[in-house]
């Protein structure tokens, strides 16, 4: 679903790579933590993902699709079967919960009928039905969260990214999201987890894949946050 | 769905932006303006040109008893001497009409022009040089003409109303010049405007942009609600702009240029209309061009 061949990131005012030579392959359906210190190159795994950035070497495939060869004007059908959510959460504040929702269907040219049918049946599965009408400032931050998560989901993204999802969190609110997205890696969406939450990676068990200075240090399946500062 | 939203996202932005809004159109309307007037400047120039043209002649002035000159040496002009100039101007390819003015219709002509005066009452027909006034069928071609007849016994005189209107066209045409140069100054600074009103409205709506294209919305849905706001206040400059021309033009010339000056006819609201949907269309393309160009910099994929 996601390879990296030999991939590298230079950005230009700095000197080390982001990313340097990484090669790794992420199956259709898998469950990924990625973890790391800041500025290990998990965002920027992240951001060559979405091809909010180009490689400066080595081949990367998404959802079957070659990212250098995809040109400028496709980018956005490549961005509708990949969901991301962001620590910040990253909702419109003067939309309720169900245009946050509808916004993402909406500008994608999604019909009404469609809109009015989705939005209802991810709202049930994030556990916010009934809280449709409410704005952003009137949920709490786990709220809020799985508002982000609805709309990342409702347009049913074969990835979904998360980068620091829980970082806002307290530790009980973000273990209801962990299972939220555990929920939607089953319905067979690949997720793909940013975060620094030790906890999280060491409770779930998943597959966990450590960067350090923009290199592979560890891939692990059922792995564990393993990293102490 | 999709309609209702970009209606929704232009009308938010222009109200969210209102002061830079009002700038925007202040100053498309004014471009809008200039350019307007710098397109009536032209058709004036062209229009007192084509007026001037028409009644542009060449005089050929024949000797009478009191001429002085070398092709006065035998005194008054002949008959023969006459007919060979008729006959050197009717048979040149650039003349198109010759029509002959005796002493007498020169004095009539005389004393019309100069009916108030004194002079009027001492001169005589006698004194008045008999003329051929002739047309020509390229107001620009005189040269051959004037040569042609210069030399002939009997003429004491040739005068080319063009060159009299030479610096009255150099006139016009620094006038147009000018006009030009203003003109497209102020296009730029408008296309400038533009671009900033725009990069802010962009800055504005970083937030809804940034997740539109996170969930894979095209560039062209992104965009729309931008450039067709500045296509809303690109149209509204345009047409305040065409008004202040309107208004300028009934002002300025027609009750007051065109009643006191009256040697050429001048631009009036026909020609601002005739110049109207050039002007539309001008000022709605700039906008659309301008905002495009600045989302292509600041909206990147």
């Amino acid at each position: 679903m996601i390879l990296f061949d030999n991939v590298s990131k230079l950005y230009p005012t700095q000197n080390q790579a982001a990313l340097e030579s990484l090669t790794l392959e992420i199956e259709k359906g898998e469950f990924v933590f990625l973890v790391g210190p800041s500025g290990s190159g998990k965002s920027t795994f992240l951001r060559l993902t979405l091809r909010e950035d180009k490689p400066t070497a080595g081949r990367i495939r998404v959802a079957g699709k070659d990212l250098h060869r995809l040109s400028n004007w496709k980018v956005p059908h490549l961005r509708r079967r990949i969901g991301t959510v962001f620590q910040d959460f990253r909702l419109l504040p003067n939309k309720t919960v169900f245009e946050n929702i509808a916004f993402a269907l909406q500008v994608i040219g999604k019909p009404r009928r469609q809109i009015n049918r989705d939005v209802p049946a991810v709202l049930e599965l994030v556990g916010l039905d009934g809280k449709e009408d409410r704005l952003p400032d009137q949920l709490s931050g786990g709220e809020q969260q799985r508002v982000a998560v609805a709309r990342a989901f409702v347009n049913r993204p074969l990835i979904l990214l998360a980068d620091e999802p829980t970082g806002n969190l307290d530790p009980a609110t973000s273990v209801g999201i962990m299972k939220l997205l555990d929920r939607i890696n089953r319905t067979g969406t690949t997720v793909v987890m940013a975060t620094h939450d030790q906890s999280i990676v060491d409770q779930m068990r998943k597959r966990v894949i450590e960067l350090e200075h923009g290199k592979l240090v560890r891939d692990q399946s059922r792995g564990v946050y393993g990293y102490t500062r | 769905m999709r309609f209702q939203y970009v209606l929704s996202e232009i009308t938010t932005g222009l109200r969210r932006n209102l002061t830079m809004t009002i700038a925007l159109v202040i100053v498309v309307a004014i471009s809008i303006a200039m350019l307007g007037a710098g397109l009536l400047i032209r058709s004036q120039a062209e229009t007192t040109k084509g007026y001037w043209y028409d009644r542009i002649e060449i005089s050929v002035f024949m000797c009478n008893e009191y001429s002085t000159g070398a092709g006065c040496a035998d005194g008054a002009v002949t008959d023969a001497q006459r007919d060979t100039i008729r006959q050197t101007l009717e048979s040149h390819p650039e003349v198109d009409e010759v029509f002959y003015e005796n002493q007498e219709q020169a004095f009539e002509r005389f004393s019309e022009q100069f009916d108030d005066s004194d002079i009027g009452g001492i001169i005589t027909p006698d004194q008045l040089p008999e003329s051929f006034r002739v047309a020509l069928q390229d107001p620009e071609q005189y040269d051959g003409v004037v040569s042609a007849v210069s030399g002939l016994p009997g003429v004491q005189e040739v005068t080319d109303q063009r060159q009299l209107l030479e610096p009255l066209f150099r006139t016009l045409d620094g006038f147009q010049l000018v006009a030009f140069a203003i003109t497209i100054i102020q296009i730029v600074a408008a296309v400038l405007l533009i671009g900033n009103t725009i990069r802010l409205a962009a800055f504005n709506r970083r937030r809804e942009t940034g997740i539109m294209r996170l969930v894979g919305a095209s560039n062209f849905y992104i965009q729309l609600p931008f450039i067709l706001e500045a296509a809303i206040a690109g149209l509204l400059g345009s047409v305040l702009g065409i008004i202040a021309l309107f208004v300028g033009v009934e002002l300025i010339v027609g009750r007051f240029i065109a009643p006191n000056l009256q040697f050429t006819s001048w631009v009036d609201s026909a020609d601002v209309w005739a110049a109207t949907p050039w002007l539309l269309v001008a000022g709605v393309l700039f906008s659309m061009l301008a905002s495009f160009v600045t989302l292509r910099r600041y909206l990147r994929v």
